[in-house]
């Protein structure tokens, strides 16, 4: 029994991994930029949501569009305003630029929000089924998970807009031909990566502590989930968040929760040499 | 060739003169300013620590300067704190002490928040035989290399963990089995193996030690192995977002422990809003809490209560052992200086290793390592919404509660 627990804690655990990596690949496979404020995306979505939900009531569920769609403005601007200037040069030039904006927008938040921890004490009780115990709101948080990444898997296949995205992904030049705006794309996809973020950040609000000194761990956490994943894809950001949540849940607890977090590390490494693509990614984007 | 002019000889010597004697006041000024150099974590991760030692050090500063300053011999030195943030990075943190004591020509330096920081400072001014004081650093592995001009006004860790392993067998006989699970950084391991070590010297067996990754975002895997041991007390350590997310998973996934520790949470207000009633029952050790109460102390409060009415009417909040144990090191500071008669460090130092005072935040005597000598120190309870005082006797204001 105890080995079916810890699964279903990765499965779950990994769900919401899923939930942090699936804009920052979208980003990386699309712009080829290595979003650094990705970790700080999320921890704005959270303190929005916290806020919305301390001083206004609004519970965290229904504060996520709105969430959302701000971060998603906030993304778009960002993204037309400064990095578009960027974006065709070495992935260095943009790293350093998107560290940089990261180091404002971190600042910022731990100026006037400060670092102290802050949690939406929502707590909805666990569920006992044949002796697995299951918190329903990381439960709903993997609901959710699902829910957007599913949501951003049929918009990428089906709407104009997500196949503009795929076009541009393909060869800019020809997306540029065809009449696709790219600077335009390119913005809307970063929006969709900031918008994700915040979703994320509203889950997270219910589940884990908010505070800017998590920052870092959200984008170690996805940067590592995108390499065992596979980049340029939505269920790659998937399969490889389920995969590090049920390999950290198994080693934390078979091999201690000291070496728990390395052990996803050496996986990314193995793959990077043995299979660069990642589990499920797309040739040409590793 | 030029050759000067007895114009141009009187016009310089004028000058000259004139120089000197602007400087001469300004020497005597500089002469009677006591210069202390704080370097701060007031951006990144540390944020809210090094701004809560800022806060308390200007409130210090303000209410020492108001009353004219600090006498020393027959003159009244005025203070002055010169800090600079060095953003929670730690190489930083070594650079800006040493650009503190060779470019500002501090006459002392405070350590920022933290084992760790305290450390890397502690080896500059110990290059400089510069005297520091640490006020966050409790962590025997930073006194224990024979620095000569490191003092630090927390007690040790294992003060803390014999009072406690004795409390909880005396509270809860039927105690046998503790889980211990910390964080792999200074303090909280530090922490981590000092109750390992008290727990078994108590007679309680140890059937979960771990410490979990800096960076661990999920403690279910653990948690799930520490229920398995059907531990009666369960001892966590970390920061305090760790502590917050622990305690959830140990209700979220149904652990039953009467006795749940959490080193230091509930010694932080946000600890006990982030959990809301989750919180109710976790108990904690700290330093120092505003419901001790010592009077007739020497330095800018003379009791425990006049220090605890400054602060909540300037920060409308409660004060934290960061905040007590930094204005008291500043205390100690001018203490030293009044009885070395002056700002000679050398002086300083000899006068601060022979320290014996009484400060509103309790007696300071630094023991051979010249970290502040144990004394009893507080263990707490979240009880409700409010923070009890379990032990010691003398300034115990509850019975400890059992988790039910």
């Amino acid at each position: 029994m105890d080995l079916l627990q810890i699964l279903v804690n990765g499965i779950v655990l990994g769900a919401l991994y899923a939930c942090i990596a699936v804009g920052f690949s979208l980003v990386w496979g699309v712009l080829n930029v290595i979003n650094m404020l990705h970790g700080s995306f999320i921890i704005l979505g959270g303190y929005l949501t916290f806020f919305a939900w301390f001083h206004l009531g609004v519970d965290p569920i229904l504060a996520l569009p709105a969430v959302a769609l701000l971060l998603y403005a906030l993304g778009y601007a960002l993204q037309y305003l400064f990095i578009n200037k960027v974006v065709t040069s070495p992935v260095l030039t943009t790293l350093t630029l998107t560290f940089g904006l990261d180091m404002i927008l971190y600042n910022l938040m731990t100026v006037y929000f400060t670092a102290t921890p802050r949690r939406v004490t929502l707590d909805m009780g666990s569920a006992d089924i044949l002796g697995v115990v299951m918190p329903m709101d990381r439960v709903l948080g993997m609901g959710l998970a699902f829910f957007l990444t599913g949501l951003l898997y049929l918009v990428m296949r089906g709407s104009t807009i997500g196949r503009a995205i795929v076009a541009v992904r393909m060869d800019r030049q020809a997306a540029a031909l065809m009449g696709i705006r790219v600077n335009n794309i390119y913005a809307i996809t970063f929006g969709i990566g900031a918008l994700m973020a915040g979703a994320a950040g509203a889950v997270f609000a219910m589940v884990f502590p908010v505070t800017t000194n998590l920052t870092g761990t959200f984008l170690g956490k996805a940067f590592v989930i995108c390499v065992i994943g596979g980049l340029g894809s939505v269920p790659g950001a998937l399969v490889g968040g389920i995969a590090l949540g049920v390999i950290e849940s198994f080693a934390g607890f078979l091999i201690g929760p000291q070496h728990a977090i390395t052990l996803g590390f050496v996986l990314m490494l193995v793959l990077l040499v043995v299979k660069p693509t990642g589990l499920i990614g797309v040739k040409g984007y590793e | 060739m030029f050759k000067p002019s007895t114009k141009t000889a009187v016009t310089t010597a004028a000058a000259i003169a004139f120089v000197a004697a602007a400087a001469l006041p300004h020497a005597a000024f500089a002469a009677d300013v006591l210069r202390i150099g704080a370097p701060l974590a007031l951006t990144g991760g540390l944020a809210d620590e090094g701004k809560k030692q800022e806060a308390v050090w200007q409130l210090w500063l303000d209410k020492l300067n108001a009353a004219g300053g600090v006498k020393v011999g027959d003159k009244t030195m005025k203070v002055e704190i010169i800090k600079y943030d060095y953003q929670t990075d730690g190489k930083r943190a070594g650079q800006l002490a040493e650009k503190l004591i060779t470019d500002d020509k501090v006459d002392f330096l405070t350590a920022p928040f933290g084992s760790g920081h305290t450390k890397i400072i502690a080896a500059v001014t110990e290059r400089y035989q510069v005297p520091l004081l640490a006020c966050v650093a409790s962590s025997e592995s930073v006194y224990d290399q024979s620095f000569k001009y490191l003092f630090g006004t927390l007690a040790p860790n294992s003060g803390m963990t014999d009072a406690m392993a004795a409390l909880y067998k005396e509270k809860l006989p039927t105690l046998k089995k503790v889980a211990i699970y910390g964080r792999d950084d200074v303090f909280p391991k530090s922490m981590a193996t000092s109750m390992a070590t008290s727990a078994k010297a108590a007679g309680i067996e140890v059937v979960y030690n771990e410490l979990y990754a800096v960076g661990t975002m999920d403690h279910s895997a653990a948690i799930s192995a520490i229920k398995s041991t059907g531990a009666d007390w369960i001892y966590m350590t970390g920061y305090t977002q760790d502590l917050i997310l622990g305690r959830k998973q140990l209700n979220d996934l149904g652990v039953k422990a009467p006795i749940v520790t959490m080193v230091t949470g509930p010694a932080y207000r946000e600890f006990t809003d982030g959990l809301g009633d989750l919180a109710d029952g976790v108990t904690s050790s700290t330093w120092w809490h505003h419901a001790t109460a010592y009077t007739g102390a020497a330095g800018v409060w003379p009791s425990t209560e006049a220090f605890y009415k400054d602060f909540t009417a300037a920060f409308k909040s409660d004060p934290d052992y960061v905040h007590a144990s930094c204005a008291a090191a500043a205390d100690v500071l001018v203490n030293a200086v009044q009885k070395a008669g002056g700002t000679d460090k050398a002086k300083v130092r000899d006068a601060l290793e022979a320290t014996d005072m009484l400060t509103f935040y309790g007696p300071i005597k630094f023991g051979p390592n010249h970290m502040n000598l144990g004394r009893d120190m507080p263990i707490i309870q979240v009880q409700g919404k409010d923070i009890k005082v379990l032990y010691p006797a003398s300034i115990a204001n509850a019975e400890m509660k059992l988790i039910k």
